[in-house]
């Protein structure tokens, strides 16, 4: 199932991978059509090459050609239906006598004369002729009953497509005894023997037919002919002169049978013998305009591969700029069909690509709409990974800073050391050496954490820009959005609220747990409420429980119920909230502020959905819809340790973050006008107007409590101020934001460099990270790192040894503790080792000054009471300090 | 009994004189009855074979008169009408009938015979033959079997159905019938050159050839074109031109064009310098042998010098002899001494014998000038130059020296405008 979903997760993130799907689906797709109406797609495909056929200018004829035709007047001299045989072993031979290199006779040896027609006589003559003129090209017939050495059997078949059009013949027919080749290639590759025996024959290639390149309209008379009854009487006369100039080194096809009988359509809309097809094979071949044509496999590959294209293009730029792109390729191949026409004489498939790009675009763009609101919930679910692996190794990073610290403090020890004794010096710089190489070690692996970890919040920044990409909204979206919302209370214009919003409906819609972030005053009751409404439990009860304020003994109490007696002062059975919201919606406000312990209780409702009350003993199941919000960060609270990571997976089935109203200040002038309009009514007042610049500082005033704020300045100003305008001055937004937005803080004065304070606000403002504060007081890393260790030792000392305590007293957000927590620790530990091997206070302080010169001298005091009191306690394994909680 | 004895002659007789017989193998068909058999069988054993050069020869076939046939037809009507019961009135009647073409009502009137009596096997023949000439071909072999089953001794019946099973594709069960109708009538010739062309076509040339000489002696000048085939091909013989040679010039003799065609194009391969030198010595040899073994026919003859013309001899020392015949055979197979002999006689004349400015003579000379005989071609230039026998041209003339050496042509031309 994992491994489902992980692949569902890798499919869905790669274009390629969607694309050649896609490409698969369309092209199987476009074979079921094709079955479905083959004569269609066949007309289509072997469109561009009839429009050529019929529009381009004509392939020439060859030189080498000669054609020689029943006609009329032989019919009236030879009779209309077959002829003696014995007029062709005439014909025969005078083409072998005058000189003719190569004959072809479209002719069959299937059955013996009549004696009307001369009997076996004629028949000899014919065989006596045929032996005579050499090799001759016949047609094969199934029932051969005359045979002779001196022929090459061929065939006359021709290749129709299911459109009824003849555009090709088949390169060989496989008979009863022996497969022959086509009549024109025959004649055309024994042409090649005679007038150059070197030249290799017609490759065979993959192909089994060969497409047909006709001169003009494809009939015979597009052909040199002349008639039997010219040749007959030029041999009557024994004209050996006309018949040398025209059979003189030429293939000479005769045709002595009927013209008429079968007909194929051509692309040009003539209807002919297969024997003429096959004249047409035979000069495409003489004179080298031979056309190719693609076999099968590769006609697939070339419509999967467009199709591929096609989606790819759709899926990987989204919009009209796709559609653009899309059009773009399929015209393209479009000019490649015709220019491999004209061009490279190959014809390429048409229907199949283009019914294939066309599938794909409507497959596309459904596919779209399908998958758009799993891509966004993986995507989101990627975010949260990331943030685990960037508080991961942002953790090991300090680790690896401290170590470096510590690290360069003892080679700094060790050279005061080489100094003073010069004695041990070979063994000290041997140390040193080794601390150094420790040390470059460190600093490799702290630089390669370093990189990691702008790797990752690159990645995070992408793809929070990924989900925060704005969609386009049209613009009756917008208003209907802005509707809902107002029925609902929320009043807001914001695109990326309405969107939240948007999201929220659907989600709504499904059981899923909602957690809401977002900062005290951003309305998340408000969005909690409208889970609930526009979800199917609308009609049932919405329980809204603020967490933060249940007093923790009565917590299960309040939440689960109790039984009659089971506690003092319960003399009634009792039913929770959760009991209370039972087929509605709970709303777990302040989630992040709930005690570890209660954490794991409310996990289990989760799970299961049943708990039991206080007193209980049969477990009590309800159907309820869980809404959870904090304005804390679970994330960093799963990291810190002060919220169970299975309860926040449990809690962020749908996560939904509110903006806070400095990041869409478009909201401030509605909201503006509706608290006046509503404080006004409230207090009794005529409703008073904003000039513009004091809507210019509402607008400009970072709100840090947000809406909740925004509405108490608003009721302040309308109670202390009688006049019907309110300015900048009587909203009294005092000196709260002494830069005109929260976002400029680059440009915040730099701390006094002397002030712990400021340096450790300064290092509380970067996380606690020693190189960006460094860049930002502009001082050294490392004087950084010993102000941080000397305030260390100071909160050690000032809390008692409490680490906990003067971690926290550091730290000065919760957000920071476990940063600051392994700092300290690890400052601690390192001071231990120092002072460990030493046998007196003393002689251990002399050390500890050696080795921290570089810290300033009123926090060396810390120092010197921590090794006191370690060596005050006789050594004690940990210094007697308590551990924090 | 007796009145089927008279019946047999008469058909054949009927069949040898109407039936038009292709002398040539390329001509165009005529109207009527198509040809069945080409040389007419002996009525019995023991008659002499006529000599069917005559027939061969005849350029056209004499077509059958309608009037004779129309007074024939109403002679025999009349004979059925007093005799209505009479199978033979009803035969005759049939045969008439296909003579003049109307098949449909010769095999209603074979089929009545057979109704008034049932086994007699020369209707059966009838039928047969006239249901081949409708091209019936299953038709005639039943109606053909059942005629040699009543009578295996008819000869014609067998014939009649070697030739069906041929057309039918039979070619084994066509050269049995025909074997079959040879073991009856050993002189049966036409017979003897069908199978000969049947085993031709199965690749059975050595008894091919040995049947097809017997035919060819026996005068079929198809069978003797073919045998001047076999010799050249070496097709069941070995290999001898000038016996191909001699074979053509007969068939020549009697009128076979193919065999005429063959011949010029062998002389035009003699002479041509466009063929390869061994080739070319080799047919001139063909054509010396064949002069020589002339002399072999008329063994009173005796030659003096190996150049001289037999032709000339016998016209000077045996007048009864065809000596302008042997001299234009000679002159045809390259003999130039024999050409210089006709060049004389064709200005001359000889007494009775011959005319002056024969025209078999200036047919010979146009022919083997046309296939690049130089003698020829220098003798037909004076005639034409002089107007001997013909309107002089000179245009003609001078066309015919081209590709002449200069000196030569020149002296022609001063001797045509001495004259």
């Amino acid at each position: 199932m994992f491994s489902v979903s992980r692949l569902w997760r890798q499919f869905l993130g790669s274009t390629w991978l969607q694309a050649c799907a896609m490409g698969l689906f369309a092209t199987a797709l476009a074979f079921v059509l094709w079955a479905a109406a083959p004569t269609t797609f066949t007309g289509l495909d072997w469109a561009a090459y009839d429009l050529w056929l019929t529009n381009r200018t004509a392939i020439p004829i060859s030189p080498s050609l000669l054609i020689v035709t029943r006609d009329p007047a032989s019919e009236k001299e030879f009779g209309a239906g077959p002829w003696d045989r014995a007029v062709l072993a005439r014909l025969l031979t005078s083409a072998h006598e005058s000189g003719s290199l190569v004959i072809g006779l479209d002719y069959r040896l299937d059955h013996a004369s009549p004696a009307q027609l001369g009997g076996a006589t004629s028949d000899a003559l014919l065989i006596e002729a045929m032996a005579t003129a050499g090799p001759i090209v016949l047609v094969q017939s199934p029932d051969t009953t005359l045979a002779s050495d001196a022929t090459i059997p061929s065939h006359l078949l021709v290749t129709t497509h299911v459109d009824r059009v003849t555009r090709a013949v088949p390169l060989t027919a496989n008979g009863d005894r022996q497969s022959s080749q086509a009549f024109g290639i025959s004649l055309y590759q024994l042409f090649q023997q005679q007038a150059s025996p070197r030249t290799p024959l017609l490759s065979e290639d993959a192909t089994d037919s060969l497409l047909v390149n006709y001169v003009g309209d494809g009939t015979i008379n597009a052909l040199p002919t002349i008639p039997i009854s010219s040749v007959w009487t030029a041999i009557e006369h024994h004209d050996r002169d006309q018949l040398t100039e025209w059979f003189k080194n030429k293939v000479v096809v005769f045709l002595p049978n009927h013209i008429g009988g079968e007909h194929w359509l051509l692309p040009t809309g003539q209807t002919v013998s297969s024997s003429v097809v096959h004249l047409h094979v035979l000069n495409m071949l003489l004179t080298g305009n031979r056309l190719s044509q693609l076999n099968q496999p590769s006609r697939t590959l070339i419509t999967l591969l467009l199709a591929c294209l096609v989606a790819w293009l759709l899926l990987r730029f989204r919009g009209t700029i796709s559609l653009l792109l899309a059009g773009k390729a399929i015209a393209t191949y479009g000019v490649f069909v015709f220019l491999g026409l004209a061009v490279a004489d190959l014809a390429l498939p048409l229907a199949m690509p283009l019914t294939t790009a066309l599938s794909v675009l409507v497959a596309a763009t459904v596919w779209s709409h399908l998958t758009g609101h799993q891509r966004l919930m993986l995507v989101e679910q990627d975010m949260l990974r990331l943030q685990q692996e960037a508080a991961a190794i942002r953790e090991a990073l300090i680790l690896r800073e401290t170590r470096t610290e510590t690290l360069q403090e003892d080679l700094a020890a060790a050279r005061t050391f080489i100094s003073h004794s010069t004695g041990q010096q070979e063994e000290l710089s041997k140390s040193a050496d080794d601390l150094r190489s420790q040390l470059a070690d460190a600093q490799a692996q702290e630089n390669e954490a370093r990189r990691k970890l702008e790797g990752l919040e690159h990645q995070l920044h992408s793809l929070r820009a990924a989900t925060t990409e704005p969609r386009v909204f049209s613009d009756g979206e917008l208003v209907r959005l802005r509707d809902e919302c107002r029925q609902l209370d929320i009043m807001t214009q914001d695109s990326s609220l309405l969107r939240l919003y948007r999201d929220l409906k659907r989600g709504a819609k499904s059981p899923l747990t909602v957690l809401v972030l977002g900062e005290p005053g951003t309305g998340k009751e408000l969005f909690a409420r409208a889970v609930h409404r526009l979800s199917p439990r609308t009609g049932k009860t919405f329980i809204a429980v603020n967490m933060a304020a249940i007093s923790p003994e009565l917590f299960e109490s309040e939440l689960f119920g109790h039984t009659r007696g089971s506690f003092t002062g319960a003399t009634t059975d009792r039913r929770g909230y959760f009991e209370l919201a039972n087929h509605g919606t709970i709303f777990l406000d302040e989630i992040g502020d709930l005690r570890l312990d209660h954490q794991s209780k409310l996990l289990r409702v989760l799970q299961e959905r049943t708990f039991y009350r206080v007193g209980a003993t049969t477990p009590t199941t309800v159907d309820v819809r869980i809404v959870a919000a904090t304005n804390r960060d679970l994330q960093r609270g799963v990291s810190e340790g002060w919220f169970r990571e299975d309860l926040y997976f449990r809690l962020s089935g749908l996560v939904f973050r509110l903006p806070p109203l400095r990041e869409r200040t478009g909201d401030v002038p509605i909201l503006a006008d509706i608290f006046l309009t509503d404080i006004a009514g409230q207090m009794g007042k005529p409703v008073p107007k904003l000039s513009n610049e004091a809507l210019r500082s509402l607008v400009e005033q970072e709100w840090k409590g947000n809406v909740r704020e925004f509405r108490h300045c608003l009721e302040q100003a309308i109670a202390l101020n009688d006049g019907p305008l309110l300015t900048k001055e009587s909203l009294r937004l005092g000196s709260t934001s002494p830069t005109p937005s929260g976002r400029a803080k680059h440009t915040q004065i730099l701390p006094d460099p002397a002030s712990d304070a400021a340096v450790l606000n300064c290092l509380r403002q970067h996380n606690f990270d020693m190189q960006s504060a460094a860049k930002m007081l502009r001082w050294d890393r490392s004087t950084v790192t010993q102000r941080l260790k000397g305030l260390c030792f100071q909160a050690l000392v000032e809390a008692d040894g409490d680490q906990g305590k003067a971690a926290l007293a550091i730290a000065g957000d919760p957000s920071h503790l476990r940063t600051v927590e392994l700092k300290l620790m690890d400052y601690h530990d390192h001071l231990l080792s120092v002072i460990q091997p030493f046998a007196t206070a003393n002689e251990a302080l002399l050390d500890c000054k050696r080795r921290f010169k570089n810290l300033p001298d009123r926090h060396f005091a810390s120092v010197e009471t921590l090794v006191r009191k370690y060596f005050r306690q006789e050594r004690p394994a940990s210094l007697g300090l308590r551990k924090g909680s | 009994m007796r009145s089927g004895l008279i019946l047999v002659p008469l058909l054949f007789v009927s069949l040898i004189t109407r039936l038009p017989v292709h002398s040539s193998f390329a001509q165009s068909p005529e109207n009527g009855p198509p040809p069945v058999i080409e040389s007419q069988p002996p009525t019995d054993d023991t008659s002499p074979t006529p000599a069917p050069a005559e027939e061969q020869t005849l350029p056209e076939p004499i077509p059958p008169k309608p009037a004779d046939a129309v007074l024939e037809l109403i002679e025999l009507r009349n004979a059925l009408r007093l005799s209505p019961d009479s199978a033979d009135n009803r035969l005759k009647l049939a045969q008439a009938l296909y003579n003049i073409g109307d098949l449909d009502a010769a095999i209603e009137e074979c089929r009545m015979a057979l109704k008034l009596e049932s086994n007699n096997a020369k209707a059966y023949l009838q039928l047969g033959i006239t249901q081949m000439a409708k091209q019936d071909g299953q038709a005639a072999a039943i109606a053909l079997m059942e005629a040699t089953m009543l009578d295996p001794g008819l000869a014609q019946a067998h014939y009649g159905l070697g030739s069906v099973q041929y057309t039918l594709g039979n070619f084994s069960a066509a050269a049995q019938s025909y074997r079959r109708a040879l073991e009856l009538q050993p002189s049966f010739l036409d017979a003897r050159y069908r199978l000969a062309l049947v085993l031709k076509l199965m690749n059975q040339h050595q008894e091919a050839v040995r049947l097809m000489e017997d035919a060819a002696i026996g005068g079929i000048s198809q069978a003797q074109y073919f045998m001047g085939v076999a010799y050249r091909n070496g097709q069941g013989v070995d290999k001898d031109l000038s016996l191909a040679i001699r074979w053509w010039t007969k068939a020549i003799e009697f009128g076979q064009q193919r065999a005429a065609e063959s011949l010029s194009q062998l002389r035009r391969q003699a002479l041509s310098p466009d063929q390869p030198e061994r080739r070319r010595t080799g047919i001139i040899e063909a054509f010396r042998q064949y002069r020589d073994g002339l002399w072999a026919d008329y063994p009173d003859m005796a030659r003096k010098d190996p150049n001289e013309s037999l032709g000339a001899a016998l016209l000077k020392d045996n007048p009864g002899a065809k000596g302008v015949t042997v001299l234009l055979a000679e002159a045809y197979a390259l003999g130039e001494a024999a050409h210089d002999e006709l060049v004389g006689l064709y200005e001359t004349g000889l007494d009775t014998r011959l005319s002056q400015f024969d025209k078999r003579i200036l047919a010979c000379f146009a022919t083997t000038a046309a296939d690049g005989f130089i003698p020829a071609k220098k003798a037909l230039a004076r005639m034409y130059g002089k107007g001997l026998g013909i309107t002089p041209d000179l245009q003609k003339a001078k066309a015919m020296l081209k590709g002449l050496p200069k000196q030569e042509m020149q002296g022609i031309l001063d001797e045509i405008a001495g004259r």
